[in-house]
């Protein structure tokens, strides 16, 4: 295989690598003397161009022709390294659309004067994300898993100003790198068990009818790993400190974009490399494995992220618990351990991914105004600004999982995935209780709504002052959370058709 | 299944973990015990200040122990380790270049090039924010 045909093979990347170094290039070279808003549009501009051409290539161009999605006749190097198929497309144009639309609701953003590195960021990000997806390769895996949270420790620490980034992005740091160091101990154990770093020969080499202790230690390293990128309790301390410190579009990526590629991956790695270790975590039927491991997690982190988000009174803060009780739901569909439940989670975190980018816009403006996102700051928002207000309705009422928004179908999917997943209804435990936990996370989104809807407006507060754009944004993404909850075929279709070729 | 003979292998790394936290633990300890009994005054049976003052190659320590630096050393630092770590990773593909020349001529060109040109955008990056300049 020549260079240029590996080239070719990873051109969407290789599209937004260069865009990444054009835009610090662009800022550093031609834009320095600009006004902070020129340089932001400009430079938004090139970036979200870069993202929507790699878009473009993933969809039109050089469609895959190995349906069994290995490249083959590569480099045995290559094998399992990077795997294109339909499915891996679809979540990486899924990705591309969330880094969009985060690039979209920084555009007016003035916490930072280095636009070139903040764009760059969130473009290199994006591309340890797409590797993520792409990658059936333990070694692969971590290494665009390391990319894609370098960038995202410097972007929570962006707001140089503020101390409470700094702080955020130290915790998220510190997390982040025992959360590394784990996940490299369990893979390695993986690596001595099984002797080779594809997931499927992993598989093929762990097939035993008895758990192996290394086996069931490396289990729990690599779940403890990406149970940290994914915010699942116990690992979730991370996450309302990050979120509440962090620049608000920082914090959108961290909660869509980074969420789609880490769920994804994780389902992989249990799914494919652990396909023989999963056990049951039926109630009737129990047998160890990564199974029941998940299942106690998925419990905990509902629990305990709808618990604890009732009482606060920082938006932001309520967002990342909710978003640690969304990681529970999201869980399910790996749980599911099946195509159905691949389907489904691929559908949950992307619906919920966009639905939680409007969400953080929405908390940004009103940040800009007030200072800070407390609930109290949304009061009587629904007559200071009806637009922005009809959007946060559409995103909380989604986000608490009302039909016909985007976030019903989602745990709609995932609960009846589940539901399907294991014999005799061996999930339908956990199913009941997320569906009673969902039922109380209701609460807390009505608590943000009531603010803006009922109570009174207070006399000095007037509109937000919100720059047209950023209001045209979040409609198109609340259009996008109501169309994708009316139409949920349109991606839900295309996902089964896609595994179906995948033979995940 | 356990295999005894994979956890066998395991010894000596137990054994290093030992002797790493003995060590550890055994120095302070050790340093808490006798250095009291050291430092007493022959005389007096306490010790004096002077006794408890660190020792640093015999001169008097003066001065707070963090001293504060320039933020430029670490920026050179990390340059330093940028560039070098460039290098490192130089070494290894010479090595293999002339067996892959055969086979894969562009890959292995290729491959370097693009390494070494994200590379340069980062030293041009560098050089315009004036990294290298050490007055400001």
């Amino acid at each position: 295989m020549s260079y240029l045909q590996l080239l070719g093979l990873v051109a969407p990347e290789t599209i937004v690598v260069i865009t990444a170094l054009v835009v610090l290039g662009l800022d550093l070279l031609i834009l320095r003397e600009q006004p902070l808003r020129h340089r932001f549009w400009m430079g938004a501009a090139f970036a979200a161009f870069g993202c929507v051409l790699a878009a473009a290539w993933l969809l039109f161009i050089n469609s895959p022709t190995h349906p069994a999605g290995e490249v083959s006749g590569a480099l045995p190097l290559l094998r399992g390294m990077f795997v294109d198929d339909g499915l891996v497309r679809l979540v990486k144009v899924a990705l591309l659309g969330l880094t969009v639309f985060t690039i979209a609701i920084s555009m007016e953003s003035s916490f930072t004067g280095h636009v070139g590195e903040y764009l760059a960021l969130i473009l290199l990000a994006t591309v340890g994300m797409m590797f993520l997806v792409s990658a059936e390769d333990i070694l692969m895996i971590f290494i665009s898993l390391e990319l894609t949270s370098l960038s995202l420790y410097i972007l929570t620490a962006f707001n140089k100003r503020n101390v409470k980034s700094a702080e955020a992005a130290l915790k998220y740091f510190l997390f982040g790198g025992m959360s590394a160091a784990f996940t490299l101990f369990g893979l390695s154990l993986v690596y001595g068990l099984s002797g080779s770093t594809g997931l499927r020969e992993i598989a093929a080499k762990l097939e035993q009818p008895a758990l192996d202790p290394l086996l069931v230690a490396a289990i729990v390293m690599t779940v403890i790993g990406f149970g940290f990128k994914v915010a699942a309790v116990p690992f979730h301390l991370w996450a309302p400190d990050a979120y509440q410190g962090a620049p608000t579009p920082s914090a959108a990526f961290i909660a869509s974009g980074s969420k789609v590629a880490s769920f994804f991956v994780f389902a992989k790695v249990m799914m494919l490399g652990f396909a023989h270790a999963g056990g049951s975590g039926s109630w009737h039927a129990y047998a160890p494995g990564w199974l029941p491991v998940l299942a106690v997690v998925a419990v905990a982190s509902m629990l305990l992220g709808n618990l604890a988000a009732i009482a606060q009174s920082n938006v932001k803060r309520l967002l990342a618990y909710s978003a640690i009780a969304h990681g529970g739901y999201a869980l399910l569909g790996i749980l599911a351990n099946g195509p159905s439940g691949v389907t489904s989670l691929v559908y949950y975190v992307v619906t919920y991914g966009l639905t939680v980018l409007g969400a953080f816009g929405v908390v940004g403006l009103v940040e800009e105004r007030a200072g800070e996102a407390r609930i109290s700051d949304f009061a009587g928002l629904g007559r200071r600004e009806p637009l922005l207000a009809f959007c946060m309705m559409i995103f909380m009422l989604s986000l608490a999982g009302i039909p016909p928004l985007a976030g019903f179908f989602g745990k709609f999917y995932v609960f009846t995935a589940a539901v399907g997943g294991a014999k005799d209804l061996g999930l339908l435990w956990l199913v009941i209780f997320a569906i009673a936990m969902s039922a109380v996370s209701l609460y807390y989104y009505l608590q943000v709504l009531k603010q803006i809807y009922v109570v009174p407006v207070s006399a000095e507060s007037g509109s937000l002052g919100a720059p047209i754009s950023s209001r045209i944004v979040l409609a198109v993404i609340a259009f996008g959370v109501v169309a994708l909850g009316c139409a949920p075929d349109f991606l839900v279709g295309r996902l089964l058709a896609a595994i179906k070729l995948a033979a995940l | 299944m356990v295999d005894s003979q994979q956890l066998r292998e395991y010894v000596p790394v137990l054994i290093l973990a030992a002797v790493a936290i003995a060590f550890a633990f055994g120095t302070l300890a050790l340093s808490v015990v006798v250095g009291k009994w050291a430092n007493r005054s022959r005389r007096t049976g306490h010790s004096t200040r002077v006794k408890d003052i660190a020792y640093e190659c015999g001169m008097i320590p003066v001065g707070d122990g963090s001293s504060r630096l320039s933020v430029k050393f670490y920026l050179v630092a990390m340059l330093f380790i940028l560039f070098d770590i460039e290098v490192v990773f130089l070494y290894p593909w010479a090595v293999v270049y002339k067996s892959m020349l055969v086979d894969h001529a562009n890959l292995i060109f290729g491959s370097m090039l693009t390494f070494l040109g994200i590379l340069f955008v980062g030293y041009i990056y560098a050089l315009k924010k004036r990294a290298f300049e050490w007055k400001s």
